[in-house]
């Protein structure tokens, strides 16, 4: 739908009635063109603008440490623990670099999630700001919905991160969560492409976790629990139901 | 909002990591942090201000948001857009931290123009339209308030507000829609004067 420029004008002076108001918002939703064309337009803006960006007068003193050791409440142990997680990350890093080329990304995926400890995500920024960041660039990359509301639901499951990883140039989504005692489970989904044939559901003990993988339309996914022996069946139902193509 | 990506992503982006650390000819992410806080600390300032409603509060808010943003240096993996960034942390710094303590206080105080703001403009009428202007848009609700700056103020479009706010599309659209029937009756105001002016 396109709008002339009067009625956008009656839309920001707020003299356009309800129902083509409503229009004009819905439209913006799709339409980048047309929310520029309101941005331009808009009599208030340049008003506003003006009177504020004289503030502050001058640049504001910023005083920051030469430094960047974490500084902030938790001191010493927040410390230790914030250097446990740089070292971890950089022995994962250098694991799943160096992994053998014939591992598949399960295995590969199960190996990467065994260097995890309670440690590793007790300090994750586990903002809804940050979940969403993460979650808007996850799925963009998979080019498919995580279904963030059924993750935050899972009983006894604390979301901590979606971060996104690369199998032989797959984009491979890890999923984060802290269970009750705060040790790490993860949901991995990879897209591995149209071709890729479906798999039932297959439970096994990879690199000391009790995993599960099944693959559906194009998408591989995989639940790892915090050790060998934790029962993965509550978390499973749910999600094999969700991500079933 | 895409530089919020986790320490791992660098898995992917491997070399630009291995860059960032040898710091060989190219930019550091703590480089490149302490620069976004010297290059946007007014425009964090003025969110702060609008969130919090009082100076001093913006000061210490724009404070933390700046140290917290160089202690995650290394979330930081595209050098683009950290301006949305530290408005995002400036935010979740005042939801999380400030907001609390501040609100109570802040809704004692009846907001007065800045005294800068007075202070840097010569001509009297232009004055009072923009200390009317600047009572306006504070005293409209918060969640207007931070709305009409990002997008009137700092330029952010719509779907740019939207992702840093959390919010729909069109809540920007119906926040900014309020505001303006606020801000009408100053304009109209000016407008006037305006025309009186011409006439003399």
């Amino acid at each position: 739908m396109t709008f002339s420029d009067e009625t956008l004008l009656a839309y920001l002076e707020g003299s356009l009635d309800e129902a083509q108001s409503r229009a004009i918002e819905a439209a913006v939703e799709d339409d980048a063109q047309l929310e520029r064309q309101l941005m331009a337009l808009d009599p208030f803006a340049p008003v506003v603008q003006e009177v504020f960006e004289r503030l502050p007068a001058e640049s504001p003193q910023v005083n920051l440490p030469d430094s960047v050791a974490p500084a902030r409440s938790g001191g010493f142990l927040r410390l230790v623990a914030v250097a446990a997680t740089t070292a971890i990350a950089a022995v994962a890093l250098t694991f799943w670099a160096t992994r053998p080329a014939d591992l598949g990304w399960a295995q590969q995926a199960a190996i990467y999630q065994s260097l995890y400890v309670p440690d590793t995500i007790a300090s994750l920024d586990s903002s809804p700001a940050s979940l969403t960041a993460q979650f808007a660039q996850a799925e963009a990359e998979l080019g498919q919905s995580l279904n963030r509301d059924v993750l935050e639901a899972l009983p006894g499951l604390e979301l901590k991160r979606a971060q996104i990883l690369s199998f032989k140039g797959k984009p491979l989504v890890q999923i984060v969560f802290a269970d009750d005692q705060g040790r790490p489970f993860a949901f991995c989904v990879i897209r591995q492409g149209p071709a890729a044939a479906n798999k039932d559901v297959k439970q096994a003990v990879l690199s000391g976790l009790a995993t599960a993988t099944w693959a559906q339309d194009g998408y591989g996914y995989m639940l790892l629990g915090s050790d060998a022996q934790v029962d993965l069946g509550g978390e499973l139902n749910v999600l094999t139901e969700t991500f079933s193509g | 909002m895409s530089v919020l990506t986790s320490r791992a992503r660098s898995v992917k982006d491997k070399h630009t990591q291995v860059a960032f650390y040898s710091m060989g000819g190219e930019m550091s992410s703590e480089q490149a942090v302490r620069g976004a806080v010297q290059a946007h600390s007014k425009r964090v300032w003025r969110f702060a201000l609008a969130l919090s409603g009082a100076s001093d509060v913006a000061d210490d808010l724009m404070q933390a948001t700046c140290v917290r943003a160089l202690e995650r240096h290394h979330q930081v993996t595209s050098h683009d857009r950290l301006d949305s960034w530290l408005m995002t942390i400036c935010r979740s710094i005042w939801l999380n931290e400030v907001r609390s303590r501040s609100v109570r206080r802040a809704q004692a105080l009846s907001v007065t123009p800045e005294a800068e703001l007075i202070a840097t403009v010569s001509d009297s009428e232009t004055n009072i339209f923009a200390a009317e202007v600047f009572t306006q848009v504070m005293q409209l609700p918060e969640a207007q308030r931070e709305t009409v700056m990002l997008v009137f103020v700092e330029g952010y479009s719509y779907r740019e507000a939207a992702a840093l706010l959390e919010v729909p599309i069109g809540t920007i659209m119906s926040r900014l829609s309020n505001a303006r029937q606020k801000l009408k009756t100053v304009m109209q105001h000016d407008a006037a004067d305006a025309v009186q002016r011409s006439g003399k």
